[in-house]
């Protein structure tokens, strides 16, 4: 019922070593933003550090497990943190979506979200997204380009780590490759304990 | 040894000074004048002090419950005079009285009318108390309820009389069976005298 | 602790260390129970000062008579017991009348250090410890007297809350004495002495027994941590005007000014489930920090949240679901007293905890007050994740009484 277990206890001890080494690694490499913050978000569109050719019309996020839609909150904001206005969450099963009612110039935005699991964990975060869409201005103010819809049904693997300096920093791909994996054995232990 | 005829708490000297006027004055009521209470009596916290207005001080009045049969009055009487005061009888609209003690016969504690009355000593208290000496009721006409005031007059040796009121209490304490076969398993070894 | 109106000693140190006020006639004012002699009483005062002097716990002495009952304003004692009485069927206005008589006789004497009338156990009545009987009547104690038209229009069972797992076993009660002090055996003689006069009149419906932090362990003003490490009950209102506004009826009959209403529930909170939430969480359930209890958006306990902070993710910092979003009110006349006791059971053979609160809340207006607050958490706070309800119960708190009257004289009277 519980994430109470970090590592199942069947796994080999060494594999938990390593899982910890590992994650010893990858906290290093990630000192911003705690690492773990949305490894309860499955997938998301848009995509983490998406670089999208035109604006999203909805935000869609998976989650790991069914959500309480009484608790169900999904926030979108510009670069200045101004709150672009949005649709009220629909909690469906696992998944939650809000429409976009307001205009996305170009620009970095950020996706921010507050759930809570049918069993009554809370889990929080947030990802940023880049709009740039060749056909509108660099420095758009007023009416962004909300082109066609992109990305609405495209769904990927989230990222591991969140912060936007984690793609920067977590360059190789075998890096990557291990940090899911770590990231993986560890969710668990760590997915609550973003402040 | 301290004087006794004080009360252990300032609060209470008020409602004291209420009561011993009302005792004085012979009102078996008192207090909560201002409650049309639905109860014929109207008992209230102060009924149960005591007063060295009357001939003796009576402290902490109070009468076991019972439906029917016998039952005792309790309290504290307080001498306060320089000679020794002898209750000779009591009464009250409930039922017969008579002063009773009990004492040990034949290995057994026995109540039975106490002779030559209560005396109080001068400057002194006697305790009226379930298992020592007390005021019996020797056959109470209705129920003595719980809550019930009931009045009580005391009669002395030199013929004064004093009257106070009482507050029933239900009262399984001390066991003793002052009506027999009515309260639950009474005492073994306590058993009455002839009544009367 | 800073008592409002501030207690006093009972005089009973000095009756023990030899003042001109005899605590042989205290003892021997026990009519009837009391065995001992003047000298013997005088003798056992002795014995109980010794070289140490008698705390100031223990002999620290709340007012009991007065316009309004005490209990509710008084600073919360260490130890309560929440006794609810079903009064039996021939129970009709004299004979309750006759009962709080005698109750409130126990009580005016206990509350002062002085046995009750009849006490069997004399010795355990000297140690108020700040001990007060706060008397409380349930809808059907007016429905047995037959005066309903006297019933405060609030004091009527709950509307049931989807939260609610209510067990018949907690809930209702004709007459509730709610008995606290800060210590338990005083507490537990005077429960003694209150049920046994009750006795001829009522049953004993439900009994909660729970506790707070005991005096001295930390500085007075603090508010109590439940067991869930939550400091609980910052959001009360200040003692004087706000306090006043919210808790007691100011005007009406006589029945109804300076009396207050209560609602007790059992709140079962499940320690194993929320053993799982790591410390953030459990902020972001409650809205406050567990240290200081400040709002997720200060840094001290009594900082005015502000619930359209936003943090770096865009999201309040203070969530909307949290217990002090949906709980929070500003106006003073809104706002319920809490009075919140701990409970801690008997753990099952698995180690399972039998932990709550005994949430009690005072207000002069169940529906104004209690009900809006209650109807938000129920709809939407996140600690019902960890929290159901178990049992529920509502009393008027009718007024006090002064020295030559009794509680509820102005309903039954």
């Amino acid at each position: 019922m519980k994430h109470s277990m970090t590592v199942p206890s069947s796994r080999p001890r060494a594999v938990r070593l390593g899982a910890a080494a590992l994650a010893a690694l990858v906290v290093l490499l990630i000192p911003a933003t705690p690492a773990w913050a949305h490894n309860s978000l499955r997938s998301a569109s848009p995509t983490p550090d998406a670089i999208l050719p035109s604006a999203p019309t909805e935000v869609m996020l998976e989650f790991m497990q069914r959500l309480d839609p009484a608790f169900t909150t999904i926030v979108l904001t510009d670069s200045a943190k101004r709150r672009i206005s949005t649709g009220d969450p629909v909690v469906a099963g696992v998944k939650s979506t809000v429409q976009v009612t307001g205009t996305l110039p170009n620009g970095t935005y950020r996706v921010g979200y507050r759930v809570v699991a049918a069993d009554g964990d809370p889990v929080q975060g947030s990802y940023p997204f880049t709009v740039a869409d060749p056909s509108a201005s660099a420095a758009p103010s007023g009416d962004g380009a909300t082109g066609q819809d992109a990305s609405s049904s495209t769904t990927a693997a989230v990222e591991p780590g969140g912060g936007p300096g984690v793609g920067l920093l977590v360059g190789g791909g075998t890096l990557a490759a291990l940090s899911v994996v770590a990231a993986g054995l560890l969710w668990r232990r760590t997915a609550r304990r973003r402040p | 040894m301290p004087s006794t005829t004080r009360f252990g708490s300032r609060h209470r000297s008020a409602a004291l000074v209420a009561t011993a006027a009302l005792l004085a004055a012979g009102v078996a009521g008192c207090g909560s004048s201002d409650a049309s209470t639905a109860a014929a009596s109207s008992p209230s916290v102060s009924a149960s002090a005591s007063t060295t207005a009357g001939v003796v001080g009576i402290r902490d009045p109070w009468v076991k419950a019972a439906d029917k049969g016998m039952t005792a009055a309790f309290g504290t009487l307080v001498n306060d005079a320089d000679t020794d005061v002898t209750i000779t009888g009591a009464s009250t609209e409930a039922s017969p009285m008579e002063l009773h003690e009990m004492t040990m016969k034949d290995g057994k504690m026995v109540m039975q009318a106490k002779p030559g009355g209560i005396v109080i000593k001068a400057k002194s208290t006697h305790v009226l108390e379930p298992g020592g000496d007390h005021l019996m009721l020797m056959d109470v006409k209705r129920p003595v309820q719980a809550g019930d005031e009931l009045s009580f007059t005391l009669t002395f040796a030199d013929g004064r009389t004093q009257t106070f009121s009482a507050v029933a209490k239900p009262f399984t304490g001390a066991q003793e069976s002052y009506a027999p076969g009515h309260g639950a398993n009474p005492t073994p070894g306590m058993s009455m005298s002839p009544a009367s | 602790m800073s008592q409002v109106p501030a207690p006093r000693p009972v005089s009973r140190r000095g009756l023990l260390t030899g003042g001109a006020l005899a605590a042989g006639g205290a003892l021997a004012g026990v009519a009837g129970v009391t065995v001992i002699g003047d000298q013997q009483a005088e003798d056992r005062a002795d014995s109980l000062t010794g070289a140490v002097p008698v705390a100031a716990v223990g002999t620290t002495v709340e007012p009991f008579h007065g316009p309004r009952q005490a209990g509710v304003a008084t600073d919360p004692q260490a130890h309560a017991s929440f006794v609810a009485l079903a009064l039996r069927p021939d129970v009709d206005r004299a004979a309750a009348g006759r009962m709080l008589r005698l109750l409130t006789d126990d009580a005016a004497r206990l509350t002062q250090g002085q046995p009750a009338l009849a006490d069997t156990e004399a010795e355990l009545g000297l140690l108020p410890a700040r001990l007060t009987v706060t008397f409380g009547f349930g809808p059907g104690l007016y429905r047995a007297a037959g005066v309903d038209d006297r019933r405060p229009a609030s004091v009527a069972d709950l509307p049931s809350f989807r939260i609610d797992r209510l067990q018949p076993a907690w809930c209702g009660g004709d007459l509730l004495l709610q008995i606290c002090a800060d210590d338990p055996i005083t507490v537990a003689h005077a429960q003694r002495v209150l049920i046994k006069d009750s006795r001829p009149f009522a049953t004993v419906r439900w009994v909660q027994q729970g506790f707070r932090r005991s005096p001295g362990v930390e500085p007075d003003g603090r508010t109590q941590r439940n067991l869930f490490g939550q400091l609980d009950g910052t959001a009360n209102p200040l003692p004087g005007t706000p306090m006043d506004a919210a808790v007691w009826v100011p005007d009406g009959p006589a029945w109804l000014r300076d009396s207050t209403t209560l609602v007790v529930r059992r709140i079962s909170m499940n320690l194993e489930t929320w053993d799982l939430l790591g410390r953030p969480d459990r902020e972001l359930a409650s809205g406050r920090r567990l240290d200081t209890g400040a709002p997720l958006t200060g840094t001290a306990e009594h900082d005015e949240p502000d619930f359209a902070a936003t943090d770096a993710d865009g999201l309040t910092v203070i969530p909307d679901f949290s217990h002090l979003t949906r709980a929070h009110v500003t106006d003073d006349r809104q706002r319920i007293l809490r009075r919140p006791y701990n409970y801690d059971g008997a753990p099952t053979a698995e180690g399972h905890a039998d932990s709550g609160l005994i949430f009690t809340s005072y207000q002069a207006d169940i529906a104004r007050q209690f009900l809006p607050i209650q109807r938000r958490l129920a709809e939407r706070d996140l600690l019902n994740e960890w929290t159901t309800p178990i049992g529920s119960a509502v009393f008027a708190i009718p007024p006090g009484c002064p020295s030559d009257g009794w509680i509820g004289e102005q309903v039954l009277g």
